[in-house]
């Protein structure tokens, strides 16, 4: 391993660490932790934004894919996403104008849909369900980071991934600020990263029109001794996917990603809604280049090496190259990239995970304990540091290609919330059974569905959870003003301020302020 | 190559729509904490920070 691998890795290793003790000093209270307080400004909230975004399974997966499929990787995912960003505004905008938001995605579904319940059943759902989701998510960037570790620097993956914990660590115990703070590096250092890379696959195949040209004659198989391809499919927009798939696919990044509930959570955080709309708007910009980069590197990757090895996924063609064509200071700067792109995901999926587990399952079911904000968070610090080390254990055995898991696990998320979501933020109508019917029916139905091996598994949970949703909602009486009125209203009563400080702990009136409407709803 | 493109600009384009219209929905609203400033792409004014 060359002496640049260590001289940069050492250099993002020391900064980790500076920007995690300072985090640390930061944090005074568990929306510190959670939320960063919801006074983000609007640099730290790009910078995360973008960080968050460009995950280990984009920066490895949009190459693999366009090395597998070509150009119509462009339209299923790359579009999709940037679809997704696009749209998630109306959210943004929305979450993040209560005086007094939520801190997590389970809590503001059961400040919307459950704000009287004592327990509320289905903030614990939505954080299982979250806890699962999330789970996975945090496997596959350790997967991600030790198979381009290791491809890399010859370093044994099953190290690698434990290295990758100290890392994962660093940044997730400042909780949200120090998340917040690192990612902001992460993304100018995976923006610098990829533009060496590009530039090395640029200079070794001629530029762009040579890889055109190469990429529109090949017919070299995906892997040694595959199946040759047609000639032209790598070019041609619906690949060898077919439309209605591949519009599939697309839909499920798009809406699937909107609703994602990091992306939620990342709404909370901003100063104020113009800043949670604008730290959207501003990232897309930022996430071009990004983009145009990962697309060049799949397509010259084609043209570089014809075909994989055999037994390699396409999940490995970005380190190969790398190590093939690449001088050792830019295949430093590369590697940085690809490791900024899964500590930053990373990090803020396993913060997800633990205030899943802790805020939002443990504190729920134990409601009667005091929790002052020290002792919740270091409880939640341990949280994160179990589920650190359970995520790197699993991931000792990788069982899948790192873009398609991404795909299942935002597939379920879109069935399940997309209507308790959108519905609830933007229809006062919709209430707590029509969210418990549209969650269950549309998780239940997406893994159905994927069971049964349909071409569009999100398309059919999604509509058989609206269907489920409406019927339940037309068939219950309306929700109580208490439920939806911060997300309509510039002032609200003295009744939903009450209730939103009880849900958040910080005060506890008995709920003496229920209005009529409240107590029809939670009676049904 | 060129559909795909197409794809991905509409995308960005849609974005940039979007957000703009949420600004001007929240300057017109004028309610301060949300965000209303005066100015389009100014989320808080300076005096406050």
């Amino acid at each position: 391993m060359s002496i640049y691998y260590y001289v940069v890795f050492g250099g993002y290793l020391l900064f980790l660490a500076w920007t995690c003790m300072k985090s640390m000093r930061q944090v005074e209270s568990l929306s510190d932790f959670t939320s960063g307080g919801h006074r983000m400004g609007l640099l730290l909230g790009i910078g995360t934004t973008v960080a968050t975004w460009v995950s280990v399974a984009s920066v490895m997966g949009v190459p693999g894919y366009l090395y597998r499929t070509g150009i119509a990787a462009i339209i299923g995912w790359v579009a999709g996403w940037f679809l997704a960003t696009a749209i998630m505004p109306l959210l943004a905008y929305k979450i993040r104008r209560p005086e007094l938001p939520a801190r997590t995605f389970p809590e503001f579904i059961r400040m919307r849909f459950e704000p009287f319940q004592k327990v509320s059943s289905l903030q614990i759902l939505v954080a299982v369900l979250m806890f699962v989701g999330y789970f996975i998510f945090c496997h596959l960037q350790v997967v991600g980071f030790g198979i381009v570790f290791n491809t890399i620097t010859g370093v044994p993956y099953e190290y690698a991934i434990f290295a990758f914990l100290v890392l994962l660590m660093l940044t997730s115990l400042g909780g949200f600020w120090s998340v917040a703070a690192t990612d902001t590096l992460n993304a100018s250092l995976i923006l610098i990263g990829l533009a060496f890379g590009t530039g090395a696959i640029l200079y070794a195949t001629g530029g762009v029109g040579a890889i055109l040209e190469s990429v529109a004659q090949t017919t070299a198989p995906i892997n040694v001794g595959g199946e040759p391809m047609e000639p032209g499919i790598l070019l041609s927009p619906a690949g060898t996917f077919g439309w209605s798939v591949l519009l599939g696919i697309f839909m499920s990044n798009a809406i699937g990603a909107s609703v994602a509930p990091h992306w939620i959570a990342r709404f909370m955080a901003p100063r104020n809604s113009k800043a949670a709309v604008l730290q959207m708007m501003w990232a897309i910009v930022a996430l071009i280049p990004i983009f145009i980069c990962l697309i060049l590197i799949g397509l010259g990757a084609k043209a570089l090496l014809p075909s994989l090895p055999e037994g390699k996924t396409t999940d490995y063609i970005m380190p190969l190259i790398v190590q093939g064509h690449a001088p050792a200071f830019v295949g430093a700067m590369t590697l940085i990239a690809l490791l900024a792109a899964a500590v930053s995901t990373a990090n803020s999926m396993l913060l997800n995970c633990g205030t899943s587990l802790y805020y939002d399952i443990y504190r729920s079911l134990y409601s009667e304990r005091k929790f002052d904000d020290r002792t919740a968070t270091r409880h939640l610090r341990l949280a994160v540091l179990g589920l650190g080390l359970l995520a790197v254990i699993s991931a000792i055995k990788p069982p899948m290609l790192l873009a398609m898991g991404f795909t299942y696990v935002y597939g379920a998320f879109g069935a399940a919330f997309m209507w308790p979501v959108w519905l609830g933020l933007f229809w006062r109508r919709m209430n707590r059974s029509g969210a418990y019917a549209g969650i269950l029916v549309g998780i239940v139905a997406y893994i159905a569905a994927r069971a049964m091996d349909f071409s569009n598994p999100f398309a059919a949970g999604a509509s058989l959870s609206l269907v489920a949703t409406l019927v339940a909602v037309y068939l219950t009486p309306a929700p109580p003003k208490e439920a939806y009125e911060a997300y309509f209203e510039p002032d609200v009563s003295p009744s939903t301020r009450a209730v939103a400080l009880r849900i958040r702990g910080e005060s506890a009136p008995e709920p003496a302020a229920v209005t009529p409407d409240a107590k029809r709803e939670d009676i049904a | 190559m060129l559909i795909a493109l197409l794809f991905w600009s509409a995308s960005i384009v849609v974005s940039f729509v979007v957000s703009i219209s949420l600004c001007r929905k929240i300057e017109a609203s004028g309610v301060p904490r949300w965000g209303a400033t005066g100015k389009l792409f100014r989320y808080e004014n300076r005096e406050r920070t």
